[in-house]
């Protein structure tokens, strides 16, 4: 395995990154946030664990938008397995592998053990955070990609729009541009990019 | 070795199989989320299926430390009145009490043990009864019940088969409290992360109206929820539905601080 990392869930969207042990898992769990598609996205919602060992020729082509730019970064092979205690689902481990090729029954073992071992960490940690408050032992390290919510509330109001509908806005010129959400999201807040084409130095507008 | 499959020879195998079969049952409802009721209840009428008893039931301790029934092998009165009766006496109490097995091989209508239990069991149609402890390490959380219509005990390998049972029924118990804990943590978790999220959404806002930095913004949101009383996240909120207003905010903050 090359790298590893990972991702919190809530509210069946991916809020943002635990942890990652290099710069293509942070880039993958990225993505996931950007997108909103991958394999940490839907070990969640399936509950289990979702292998990918071929990335760049699947069996069952998936995740359009996610693919190209994460075989691009070198991924050859992915797994997302799910953060979970019983019904309860917080998130994913992803790992991934810079050569295609599957898993051992030994690594997925030990990927099921880690997984669990992660859950476990993470309910121990929340457990102890005051009401309403992220654990400190969670948040520091993590990256929940605040700056991408920080300029949808100001995409809003430059629109008149709901901070949803802003969010989409951003993912749509980041994907038209074929930049990073955050990039794009950190041009906005240093108000480099406007959206309403009122006065920016950019003009996204098509 | 001849590894063909033995011919079914009528019962050791039959009980074999099912014994296998009720654990994987069992196991398998553990996996997700499932009622705890539920697979207690699967359990009792699997004791009767498999053990040489008549009926069978599991009775819980709750917080103020009382014997209840939580499932029986059948709900007749008469069953369910027996456990009932085991708040004061009977197999259940005992074993729970001392933590350890409990066999009466023989129930009597002048029974000194139970003089309560013992008729009102005979008059059900039971003639022996045992219970075994539901213990994980040291604590007992209840007791499995077991009734047979004839005298006597239970054979060594129905025993070792119904303390297995009684030990999966207590991991699962004890399985389901960790999930119901894990499932709080994970509300408060989810409500800490879209909190923040709606925080950081009504920054940008704020900071987008009134050409601040997401400092200033913050301090401006923060200022307003505890010049008025609110939570901070509430405020976010109206500030992103378009029920509070930047002007407003910022009148508010204008006046305290000037």
């Amino acid at each position: 395995m090359n790298g590893a990392g990972i991702m919190l869930m809530a509210g069946d969207i991916p809020q943002g990154s635990l942890c990652t042990t290099d710069k293509v898992s942070a880039f993958i769990e990225e993505s996931q946030f950007a997108l909103g598609e991958g394999p940490c996205v839907d070990a969640y919602h399936l509950d289990r664990p979702v292998l990918e060992p071929d990335l760049a020729n699947p069996s069952t082509p998936r995740w359009l938008a996610f693919t190209g730019p994460v075989l691009d970064a070198g991924v050859r092979a992915i797994f997302g397995f799910p953060l979970h205690m019983g019904g309860v689902r917080l998130g994913a481990l992803n790992l991934y592998r810079d050569e295609p090729g599957g898993l051992t029954d030994q690594q997925h073992a030990d990927a099921l053990g880690m997984a669990d071992i992660a859950t476990r960490a993470v309910l121990v940690m929340q457990s102890n955070a005051p009401l309403g408050h992220i654990a400190v032992e969670l948040a520091s390290g993590a990256d929940f990609e605040y700056v991408v919510h920080q300029a949808s509330g100001m995409v809003a109001a430059q629109l008149g729009v709901s901070v949803g509908q802003a969010l989409i806005r951003l993912r749509g010129y980041a994907f038209g541009n074929a930049r990073s959400l955050r990039a794009v999201a950190e041009d906005v807040v240093a108000r480099r990019v406007r959206f309403d084409g009122v006065s920016g130095e950019q003009d996204p507008q098509p | 070795m001849n590894l063909q499959p033995k011919p079914a020879r009528g019962e050791p195998m039959l009980r074999e199989q099912s014994i296998v079969r009720t654990f994987v049952e069992l196991t398998d409802t553990l996996v997700d989320d499932f009622d705890v009721v539920e697979l207690l209840t699967v359990l009792a009428v699997r004791c009767v299926d498999v053990l040489d008893v008549a009926a069978a039931g599991l009775m819980l301790v709750n917080a103020e430390g009382e014997l209840q029934v939580v499932a029986s092998s059948s709900e007749t009165m008469r069953l369910l009145e027996l456990f009932e009766l085991q708040a004061e006496e009977g197999p259940c109490t005992e074993c729970f009490v001392t933590g350890g097995p409990v066999v009466h091989p023989r129930l009597t209508e002048s029974d000194l043990r139970w003089p309560r239990f013992s008729p009102r069991a005979l008059d059900a149609g039971f003639h022996s009864v045992q219970a075994l402890p539901m213990r994980l390490r040291g604590q007992t959380i209840g007791a499995l019940n077991l009734f047979r219509a004839g005298d006597g005990s239970l054979t060594e390998a129905d025993m070792i088969t119904a303390q297995a049972f009684a030990d999966v029924a207590t991991i699962a118990i004890l399985q389901h409290r960790a999930v119901s804990e894990a499932q709080a943590v994970n509300d408060q978790l989810n409500h800490a992360l879209n909190s923040r999220v709606v925080i950081e959404q009504a920054k940008g806002m704020v900071a987008e109206r009134d050409g601040l930095d997401m400092e200033q913004s913050f301090r401006r949101l923060r200022a307003y929820a505890r010049s008025h009383n609110l939570r901070l996240v509430d405020v976010a909120c109206s500030v992103i539905d378009g029920s509070l207003g930047t002007p407003s905010l910022d009148a508010k903050v204008t006046r305290r601080e000037a």
